[in-house]
């Protein structure tokens, strides 16, 4: 056997296969079932336990590449506050973040919630490390105008804000910088705010340290976070359709390394 | 002169930055350092617009040669300047009019040619990393072997036909990012932080000049 | 004027590190203690893989990252440049091509200077060319594209990224892979670490990154600085020590005395 053609398939098979992989089970579901991580159950419960009428910043740090791993989170959290009553305040410190604001907001607008009462884009804001420092200490300070030119002091969702700590809590859904750690570095470290985040499964390790110095109170990872947290609420979306999907994915790389190893160890072992 | 001047601007913008995050005034009044810290900050952002402007001269000259030549490929470079030069003035009229057809028009640009590209590039990751870990994943070593059954852990750990195979995968995989994980990335981010701050000193300091180009 | 709250450790802080980063300089410039890097073999290959698309006729590929220089990736940029100045003076001794790819518009007009400057130096002012610097867009991903276009058309034998990177450094490794380049690369992200560990033939860890400037040069004031680095670093091990070991045994005076 020519244990070295093993060692170097076509790329293009394994990409072919990923492809099927991948899209088999999103047309025909596995229903493979998802248990849920402390994680995301602690996210829930912060969430659940912030009553009605209170208010949640949304900050929305990510772009097109990088919304189909964290934008479901949003989607999912934005869900289980609209459900409870609690507004959502969006801002953004990448410049794609608003227009996933309106994503939001506009199906829930079909549903007869208000603008500007249940919730309010205030836009993005230029400046990275520095803009967040700035709006975390004063937020009407720096946003006069939202994202749809209303003057941000005529909404009644804002009335009573000043700064991040008049917020029930603080959530960041990043794709990368800036993003979590310089929420912790300038607002969260400085107000201690309550800060929770969401972000791309790839940022997960490095976001990892600062969940367990209790920085960020609970961390949601990608899609497999958004899945958890659907679950959890007991409303299974479309994160949870998806992660069959990532099974398949996982086990095909997984059966390559494998082919890739065994192949190596018999080359070897026949030289 | 040429490289004094740059020197001197970073040494007092730093200086300025670096004192307005530690020190406030003690009577509560605005204070001085952090209103001209907040100035050069939004300056910062204007410069770098400025710098837009002068990296799209570069990409002009570049791509205009080679449509000008008809080299190989202008078609593509005729292509990205008709964009550049489209989404400019669509993107300029959408935010600085109040036209609603511009603004429908910026719009449905982003949605449907940004948005769907760079979704796809990134939705290339998934097939690179398919082919990485095939090529790269191989027993040459104990580290190698290391990095090889932590990866399969933590991708049956996270996957949910992993915990469908074996129940415990996802305690393992947990353990692995929360243990092993966060001891190596504090370690290398408290090692990176204390570098990050050496060449910031120096090049505060005009100690580090390279960046200036030239030998020192 | 005083000192904000929670602000008195970072400013003792700043002034201790400073300082043994101050006197690690002064006494290495004054021959009084010389640092030793350790062999880095990332960097050692760089010569390996220019003098490799020297003998296949092949561009190299050089990538100072996608930082800027005004947020908190600058040093990884800036360490990057310092690289690409020892590359150019490389491909300028062995006549071959480099291809600089630039993605933030701030970091273009330094990128050009550097490799101005490292032909002038390397006596070799002719290789400059107006694209051999490169701005392809400041848009990731459109960088991203542009870049593994660039690697595929020109066939490039070597592809050298120093800097920080985000989620483009597997495309790049990758793309670099099939295009059959000896791959160098050496970033402080340590999201991307693992890819360029996996897809790249070497590869720089965190603050080696921030080394480099100071092993290709033997630079007395860079040795001082890397030097005086690891004396911070175990400044930093003791107090992370004693201060578990009073945690553990509920003694919080530390950890207080940390978040004055």
């Amino acid at each position: 056997m020519d244990w070295k053609k093993l060692q170097n398939i076509d790329r293009r098979i394994i990409y072919i296969l990923l492809i099927l992989a991948t899209a088999i089970p999103m047309i025909k579901p596995l229903g493979i079932p998802i248990s849920t991580s402390a994680q995301a159950e602690k996210f829930f419960n912060i969430m659940d336990a912030i009553p009605a009428g209170e208010k949640v910043l949304f900050s929305l740090d990510y772009a097109p590449s990088g919304a189909p791993d964290v934008h479901p989170s949003a989607m999912a959290v934005m869900r289980h506050l609209m459900d409870k009553g609690v507004g959502v305040v969006f801002i953004a410190f990448w410049d794609a973040g608003p227009m996933f604001g309106e994503q939001l907001i506009k199906s829930y607008e079909e549903q007869g919630f208000e603008y500007g009462v249940h919730f309010a884009n205030l836009g993005y804001l230029p400046g990275g490390e520095s803009a967040i420092k700035r709006f975390g200490e004063d937020v009407v300070g720096q946003v006069s105008r939202d994202f749809r030119n209303n003057p941000v002091s005529s909404l009644p969702i804002m009335q009573g804000i000043k700064d991040t700590r008049d917020f029930a809590a603080v959530i960041d859904f990043s794709a990368g910088n800036p993003g979590i750690q310089e929420w912790v570095r300038q607002v969260q470290g400085t107000l201690d705010i309550n800060f929770l985040a969401a972000c791309v499964t790839v940022s997960v390790p490095q976001t990892m340290p600062f969940v367990n110095a209790g920085q960020v109170k609970a961390l949601l990872g990608g899609m497999r976070g958004a899945a958890e947290y659907e679950t959890v609420m007991g409303k299974p979306g479309p994160s949870v359709a998806k992660m069959d999907a990532q099974s398949l994915g996982h086990l095909l790389i997984i059966a390559f390394i494998i082919v890739g190893n065994v192949a190596f160890f018999l080359d070897k072992k026949a030289k | 002169m040429r490289r004094e001047v740059p020197l001197i601007i970073t040494f007092i913008v730093g200086m300025i930055i670096l004192l307005a995050a530690i020190f406030t005034s003690s009577d509560g009044s605005p204070f001085t350092l952090k209103i001209w810290a907040d100035e050069l900050t939004d300056w910062v952002i204007i410069v770098s617009a400025f710098a837009v402007g002068l990296a799209s001269v570069n990409l002009f000259r570049i791509h205009g040669d080679i449509i000008a030549r008809q080299r190989p490929g202008w078609i593509n470079s005729l292509t990205l300047l008709l964009a550049i030069i489209v989404f400019t003035i669509v993107g300029i009229i959408a935010r600085v009019g109040s036209n609603e057809f511009f603004d429908t028009l910026n719009q449905n640009l982003y949605d449907s040619i940004i948005s769907p590209l760079g979704a796809a590039m990134f939705a290339i990751l998934a097939f690179y990393n398919a082919s990485a870990a095939y090529r790269a994943f191989r027993m040459r070593s104990l580290e190698a072997t290391i990095m090889l059954v932590a990866a399969i852990l933590v991708m049956l750990g996270k996957a949910p036909i992993g915990e469908l195979i074996w129940s415990q995968f996802p305690s393992i995989s947990t353990w692995l990012m929360d243990v092993p994980n966060t001891v190596g990335q504090r370690a290398i981010m408290i090692g990176a932080a204390i570098g990050g701050f050496a060449t910031s000193l120096r090049i505060l300091l005009g100690i580090e000049r390279g960046h200036l180009g030239g030998t020192e | 004027m005083m000192i904000m709250a929670g602000k008195v450790t970072l400013l003792v802080t700043i002034i201790l590190f400073g300082a043994i980063v101050l006197i690690g300089i002064n006494m290495s410039k004054s021959g009084k203690w010389t640092p030793k890097i350790r062999r880095l073999a990332g960097l050692d290959a760089i010569e390996e893989a220019v003098g490799r698309a020297t003998e296949m006729g092949a561009p190299v590929h050089f990538s100072p990252g996608i930082g800027n220089i005004s947020d908190d990736s600058a040093p990884q940029t800036f360490a990057g440049l310092e690289v690409l100045g020892y590359v150019t003076e490389l491909t300028a001794k062995y006549n071959t091509e480099i291809i600089v790819t630039i993605r933030q518009p701030n970091v273009f007009p330094l990128a050009q200077e550097i490799v101005r400057q490292g032909y002038l130096t390397a006596g070799r002012p002719d290789m400059f060319q107006e694209d051999t610097v490169q701005f392809l867009s400041s848009e990731q991903f459109a960088y991203a594209a542009a870049v593994m276009g660039i690697m595929n058309r020109r066939n490039v034998a070597a592809n050298i990224m120093m800097g920080a990177f985000w989620a483009e450094s597997l495309l790049f490794a990758e793309a670099g892979a099939q295009a059959g380049a000896i791959q160098v690369a050496g970033t402080a992200a340590m999201a991307q670490l693992p890819f360029f560990v996996a897809a790249c033939d070497y590869c720089l860890l965190g603050e080696e990154l921030y080394a480099a400037g100071a092993y290709l040069s033997q630079d007395k004031v860079k040795l001082g600085s890397i030097g005086a680095q690891d004396i911070a670093k175990g400044i930093t091990m003791v107090v992370l020590l004693v201060g578990s070991i009073l945690a553990t045994a509920e003694i919080t005076f530390l950890a207080d005395l940390l978040k004055k």
